[in-house]
């Protein structure tokens, strides 16, 4: 690897945590694109640096801590279970499918996170109906009003069989799930957006890390890519939680949307 | 588990900053020495076993490729930390039933550790 590429390299991981952190995912849709197009890199190779930069941005933001409040614990890891299970399974299987399918499997993905990822602009202003109770069930202060939301989870079997989905693309694909993740607990579980996106990411990172060894022991872990790529993550996250602030999430996921779209049609053509 | 109420949260999120922070400097201190080589030595042509790694720690034979994978499973272990204090939190609230949820989570973590540990 030459100096040039290693500091690209060093950009791009830092890029995938800025995004990462500021949208409230992995950062796995962009980083996978981004090693396949600028590096070449296998399929293989790609998504298992992916989950590595998964792990790094969810325990960095973890270690932040800033919505501490918010994540429902009992609820992340009861889905956890149906989610690691998932993983597992997705990282056994992705040894035994070629790199062409997996490629196009990937582009499918980015078409379905382009689409919620529009459909949640438009459902922005959706008003959040709160019930409380339950074993599941949460509360948090809600920091722009000063209120304490208290809700219940529901529809439990079904979210246990979205999170089983969601850990099988993660070990199959790289990605941390979030984007199916948030709005499974929102729209099904009837969970506030607030704690649905900070129950997620206390997920990722543990969905990542079930499958992130068995693309070890495969051997498809570049040390140099990987590293590389997990510091620059490490540093953009901690950026990306301080940017998250200043920045207007609905233009930045517009912008998203249409480079996802973009990048899904080229990885399927390729 | 309220944040603000446990310190077994606060505890977690520190364990987990030291731990994201150790194996960043272990990288670091791997792509300085691969720096230092003119970024020139050769990928190893196969992945260490985890249990080859441990040997590399103990008698001492740290090249660049080794830091770096020593620092990556550092924090891939991050996340296992973070079920753990789970783990702890839910018994020093006398919740048995979700020691039992995080424990089965732990458990699969485990089963894909050694999985890979064995392979």
């Amino acid at each position: 690897m030459t100096l040039f590429s290693f500091l690209i390299l060093l950009v791009g991981g830092v890029g995938t945590g800025v995004l990462g952190a500021l949208l409230g995912l992995g950062g796995g849709v962009f980083l996978i694109p981004f090693l396949v197009f600028a590096f070449n890199l296998p399929m293989h190779q790609a998504i298992a640096t992916s989950i590595v930069a998964v792990i790094a941005t969810s325990s960095a933001a973890a270690s932040v801590n800033i919505e501490r409040q918010t994540v429902n614990v009992r609820l992340g890891m009861l889905l956890e279970i149906a989610t690691v299970l998932g993983a597992i399974l997705g990282g056994l299987t992705a040894n035994y499918l070629s790199n062409r399918v997996l490629t196009k499997i990937f582009a499918f993905l980015l078409l379905a996170v382009s689409i919620v990822m529009i459909r949640r602009i438009r459902g922005d202003a959706k008003d959040e109906t709160v019930h409380q109770g339950g074993v599941l069930g949460g509360s948090f202060v809600e920091p722009t009003t000063g209120k304490t939301i208290a809700y219940s989870v529901k529809r439990v079997p079904g979210l246990l069989a979205i999170s089983v989905i969601a850990g099988n693309i993660s070990g199959l694909l790289g990605v941390g799930g979030g984007i199916f993740k948030v709005p499974a607990m929102h729209i099904v579980g009837a969970i506030p957006l607030k704690a649905a996106a900070a129950t997620s990411n206390f997920m990722i990172g543990v969905t990542a890390a079930a499958s992130a060894f068995i693309y070890f022991a495969n051997g498809h872990l570049n040390p140099l890519v990987g590293a590389t790529t997990a510091l620059g993550v490490l540093g953009g996250s901690f950026l990306g939680v301080g940017l998250s602030r200043r920045v207007k999430s609905r233009s930045l996921t517009w912008i998203f949307a249409i480079v996802l779209l973009i990048m899904a049609v080229q990885l399927y053509i390729r | 588990m309220n944040a603000e109420r446990h310190p077994v949260e606060r505890w977690t999120s520190q364990s987990l900053k030291a731990g994201v922070l150790f194996s960043g400097s272990v990288m670091i201190l791997g792509l300085v020495l691969y720096a230092m080589h003119s970024f020139s030595t050769p990928l190893p042509q196969h992945n260490p076993t985890l249990i080859e790694l441990v040997h590399r720690i103990l008698s001492g034979s740290l090249d660049p490729f080794t830091l770096m994978y020593i620092g990556l499973i550092l924090l891939m272990l991050t996340p296992f930390l973070r079920v753990l204090t789970a783990v702890v939190g839910f018994a020093v609230e006398k919740d048995r039933t979700f020691v039992f949820v995080s424990l089965t989570v732990f458990f699969f973590l485990v089963a894909e550790l050694l999985y890979s540990l064995y392979r």
